[in-house]
């Protein structure tokens, strides 16, 4: 097994302490640092994000995987810097105004940032200020808005008109989701994409990042 | 969770009988059966008179160790068996037991002092018989602690079993048990608090319930290691669930990687 091929496989089964050392190793044996990303990072955090589709694995795992990379990431970073290529996206995400639930969102943003991106989290309880701010980032090409509770879907629905009359509405998506989202009421309140658990929106948010 | 599995008991009838034809097919299954449902150890207990005990355990513990590498506990109440009787084990494993009765620890002791890899099992009795309150085994505890240091025998090697006793004859439910199990836990972080958890439910119907309340609030108490049958899936998937409750396992990851592995939870059919 290649120590990319070990990296990976020690992403898909959350062994943060080994993730660090593989990457370092990995390093040591002059693999090109975008290469030990793709392939040894992202491609392992999808393959994590279909088995977690397929039902074939729980949350915590999924979870335990992506804390796995952001520590390799981590030892990573350095490395990277000037490669551009090894973002391919800038997000920013929250929880709607009055809406104090993050731990979906903080899962959706491991997942997200998985793939590539670099995602603002916003926080939870977030106003829709907050959110159009984010949004005048030249650089932010999505805006995830979530929320948690049936009391608190009017918000997202106010978040995502908001929004909607944005001036640069047209160069962002909008994702939403949440348990009590459904594809439905995002059409309704016009957002561009629902996604259903963490594992879709990472899927969803690269679609978009290769798309582009 | 440290799981003793308790079905190789001679003072179980069927395994009695087994036992009196030399059935090595119906000990190796029980052993298989107890290592596949998540066994630590794997308790072997010869329960005959004790003039053929040794000769008994000899082969008991042969045909445990033809079928499964886990570590034996070899249950005697007689010291002198243990003694004559541990080392027919290929690998180290646990005296059951000691207790502050007669001169069991000052047979058992010594050697757990040579013999650095086996653990031991102590029973808050003595001479009086179990005591009646948490303060007077707490007394017999401080004996076996005293001489577990005499011999330096750390106590990561001991299990400490507060002795349950039937919850329909008790006045205070588990109130003993728990004062005793959280005041040893509070001073010995490292040492392993035991029980036979089936003599909870003794004389009460469905059983297996009143077990199962009895190991989660034991297990809250801070009772690590315990007595029981590990073919109960409800009881081993009860265990994995309240190590996960009490924090014990981040991410449930113990708890799912023993779903997994099919410890607990609905029996997969094999494809």
């Amino acid at each position: 097994m290649s120590k990319i091929e070990e990296l990976a496989f020690a992403v898909e089964n959350g062994k943060s302490k080994l993730v660090p050392e593989l990457v370092q190793g990995a390093l040591d044996e002059g693999c090109a640092p975008i290469d030990i990303l793709n392939q040894g990072m992202v491609d392992a955090m999808a393959v994590v994000g279909d088995k977690f589709k397929r039902n074939e694995i729980f949350v915590p795992e999924m979870l335990v995987a992506a804390k796995a990379m952001k520590k390799g990431v981590a030892v990573l970073k350095p490395y990277l810097a000037g490669e551009s290529s090894a973002r391919i996206g800038k997000m920013a995400m929250g929880t709607v105004a009055g809406d104090l639930h993050d731990i979906g969102k903080n899962l959706v943003i491991m997942m997200i940032e998985s793939t590539g991106y670099e995602v603002v989290d916003l926080g939870i309880d977030v106003p829709v200020e907050r959110f159009l701010e984010a949004a005048s980032d030249p650089e932010i090409s999505v805006i995830g808005v979530s929320a948690l509770l049936t009391t608190t879907m009017p918000a997202m629905r106010e978040t995502v008109a908001a929004l909607n009359q944005h001036p640069r509405r047209s160069q962002f998506t909008i994702m939403v989701g949440g348990a009590p989202i459904t594809q439905a009421f995002a059409d309704e309140i016009g957002a561009d994409i629902y996604t259903e658990d963490a594992a879709s929106a990472s899927q969803a948010a690269k679609a978009l990042a290769m798309a582009s | 969770m440290i799981v003793i599995g308790e079905k190789i008991n001679g003072s179980i009838p069927a395994v009695a009988d087994a036992i009196a034809r030399r059935d090595t097919a119906f000990i190796q299954q029980r052993a298989i059966a107890q290592a596949n449902g998540g066994a630590t150890f794997i308790d072997c207990c010869a329960s005959v008179p004790e003039s053929e005990e040794v000769e008994t355990l000899h082969w008991m513990i042969d045909c445990i160790q033809a079928v499964t590498d886990l570590p034996i506990a070899v249950d005697s109440p007689s010291p002198d068996v243990i003694l004559q009787s541990y080392g027919f084990c290929r690998r180290p494993g646990l005296f059951n037991s000691v207790s502050g009765e007669g001169e069991k620890m000052d047979k058992l002791f010594p050697v757990l002092a040579r013999e650095k890899d086996w653990q031991v099992i102590a029973l808050l009795s003595d001479n009086t018989g179990i005591p009646k309150n948490a303060a007077d085994r707490l007394r017999v505890f401080d004996k076996i602690m005293a001489k577990a240091a005499e011999y330096d025998v750390a106590p990561q090697r001991i299990h400490i079993d507060p002795l349950v006793e039937m919850l329909c004859t008790s006045e205070d439910g588990i109130e003993t048990n728990v004062e005793v199990i959280s005041t040893i836990r509070k001073r010995y972080p490292t040492i392993h608090i035991t029980a036979a958890v089936s003599n909870i439910s003794f004389n009460l119907p469905v059983r297996k319930i009143v077990n199962l309340g009895f190991t989660v609030l034991a297990m809250n108490a801070g009772l690590d290691s315990a007595i029981l049958d590990p073919t109960d899936r409800d009881m081993m998937g009860v265990i994995y669930a309240t190590e996960a409750l009490l924090g014990l396992d981040g991410y449930c990851m113990d708890y799912i990687g023993a779903y997994r592995k099919g410890i607990f939870g609905p029996i997969k059919k094999q494809a």
